[in-house]
């Protein structure tokens, strides 16, 4: 990037509106062997007349709160400037990314479990379906959720773990349907969310295609903020089986949950990919 | 803006890892700083958020303050307004599903609106005098935290033209607020 160049964006820069890549390049100009007193003092000019509007504006004092918890975190132990090397201040390169927390993956594979242990599950399951159909719960089926479950190559502890968990009292059913953005194979999967009140929660999919540059990403949705629930990782048949974390519960009962694609990671706020599916939580 | 001279020797004491000196700089900018924080995120509990990050990032990164790049005020200013506009974007990802989501199922989503505070005099009257198309690309990047690719969307103007706009927009506030 030439000086001039860099002078063409400064303002924008200073304004936060440049794309992050742009702001990249501005940021190693300035770190390139210099000097660069010109563009430095239009760096310095750009950013106080952005700080001048925002001086213009009438001073509101923030609760002594927020400064109780700068003292926490200084308290904490984070020294000043020693921290790990951090990009230029306010910069697109500052923004930070925290991977979300991936489910824990299924510790092993296994090719089944005993065929009428299986079988009682399912008719169980289709009589508990029978018995919830009148409080209108999600259309997901509790027997084919629990005929995907006994057709998952995970450890049998697990399985049966997950199955008495559709079984238990109160456990609903959310089922996931395809939005718009799900094209391609994506339209053919589904996904269903099983959990309990009490907090236990699983996610069991099929039919989801490989992504190797992305990861699926589950959500909650709860009075209109969205609570990052973990990954979900697609087994080599497309099947996804993961648990839920409890916390993500604690704020109270979900409206909705919703799964995105993520670059790899997934994000911790909101989701930024596509949202491929969404289902709705019935009422208690 | 409040003492810039002295900031940069507040600032110092900062870098040596003097809480009492970071405690002086929040008393000093703090209201400023929630204020725009407020404006630009319209809600008391993300500004409060940001405002405490912000002096957390103040605090960690004091070293990496170049006074030739502009006041101290300025560097806090733009460390706050960077987080806000994240804090904007991941916002707008979160309300699109929020939106989605709300078809299927309606959701309470009581948001309180602070107090306005968007109380200006002098910067009003420098608005005033800009071009329409100018101000509202401003506005659209400075209050709103959009890119200028974003404002391009927004507004259906040509990337260009939302650039020429930005840039000549910020140049004559300069003018008229900085001299």
């Amino acid at each position: 990037m030439t000086h001039e160049e860099f002078l063409d964006q400064v303002d924008a820069y200073a304004l936060g509106a440049v794309e992050p890549t742009e702001a990249r390049a501005l940021e190693q100009h300035l770190a390139s062997e210099g000097p660069h007193p010109l563009c430095e003092a239009a760096l310095a000019r750009a950013r106080e007349t952005v700080a001048t509007v925002a001086a213009d504006l009438e001073p509101v004092a923030p609760p002594p709160s927020v400064w109780d918890g700068v003292a926490r975190g200084i308290a904490k132990g984070q020294e000043p400037a020693q921290s790990t090397p951090a990009p230029p201040e306010g910069s697109a390169l500052s923004r930070e990314r925290r991977p979300a927390r991936a489910f824990r993956r299924a510790p092993a594979w296994t090719y089944g479990v005993a065929a009428a242990a299986v079988l009682t599950l399912v008719v169980a399951g289709v009589q508990v379906h029978d018995a919830r159909r009148s409080a209108a719960l999600a259309s997901a089926s509790v027997a084919e959720c629990a005929k995907d479950l006994a057709d998952a190559r995970i450890d049998v502890l697990r399985k049966e773990d997950a199955l008495q968990l559709l079984l238990e009292r109160g456990t609903q059913l959310v089922s996931l349907k395809a939005t718009p953005d799900a094209q391609g194979p994506l339209a053919q999967s589904s996904g269903v969310v099983i959990f309990n009140p009490r907090g236990r929660a699983l996610f069991v999919g099929k039919s989801f295609p490989g992504q190797p540059t992305r990861d699926y990403e589950l959500w909650l949705i709860r009075g209109g903020k969205t609570v990052a629930a973990g990954l979900l990782p697609a087994g080599p048949d497309g099947r996804v089986f993961a648990d839920v974390r409890p916390e993500v519960f604690t704020g109270g009962r979900p409206q909705n949950f919703a799964v995105s694609l993520e670059q790899k990671g997934g994000e911790r706020d909101a989701p930024k990919g596509p949202v491929i599916f969404l289902g709705a939580v019935a009422a208690p | 803006m409040t003492r810039p001279a002295e900031d940069g020797t507040v600032l110092d004491s900062v870098r040596r890892g003097d809480a009492r000196a970071l405690e002086e700089l929040y008393r000093r900018h703090s209201s400023r700083l929630y204020a725009l924080l407020l404006r630009m995120l319209r809600e008391t509990a993300d500004a409060e958020e940001i405002l405490q990050e912000t002096f957390l990032d103040a605090w960690r990164r004091a070293a990496e303050y170049a006074a030739a790049r502009g006041s101290v005020e300025a560097w806090l200013i733009t460390i706050a307004r960077s987080r806000a506009i994240d804090r904007i974007r991941n916002r707008g990802a979160r309300l699109r599903l929020v939106k989605q989501s709300e078809e299927l199922a309606p959701v309470q989503n009581a948001q309180h609106e602070p107090p306005d505070v968007h109380a200006q005099t002098r910067l009003r009257r420098a608005l005033g005098t800009l071009p329409p198309e100018q101000r509202r690309a401003l506005e659209l990047a400075y209050w709103d935290g959009l890119s200028q690719s974003e404002i391009s969307r927004e507004t259906g103007d040509p990337l260009g033209t939302v650039k020429t706009r930005v840039r000549l927009g910020l140049q004559r506030l300069a003018e008229l607020l900085v001299g």
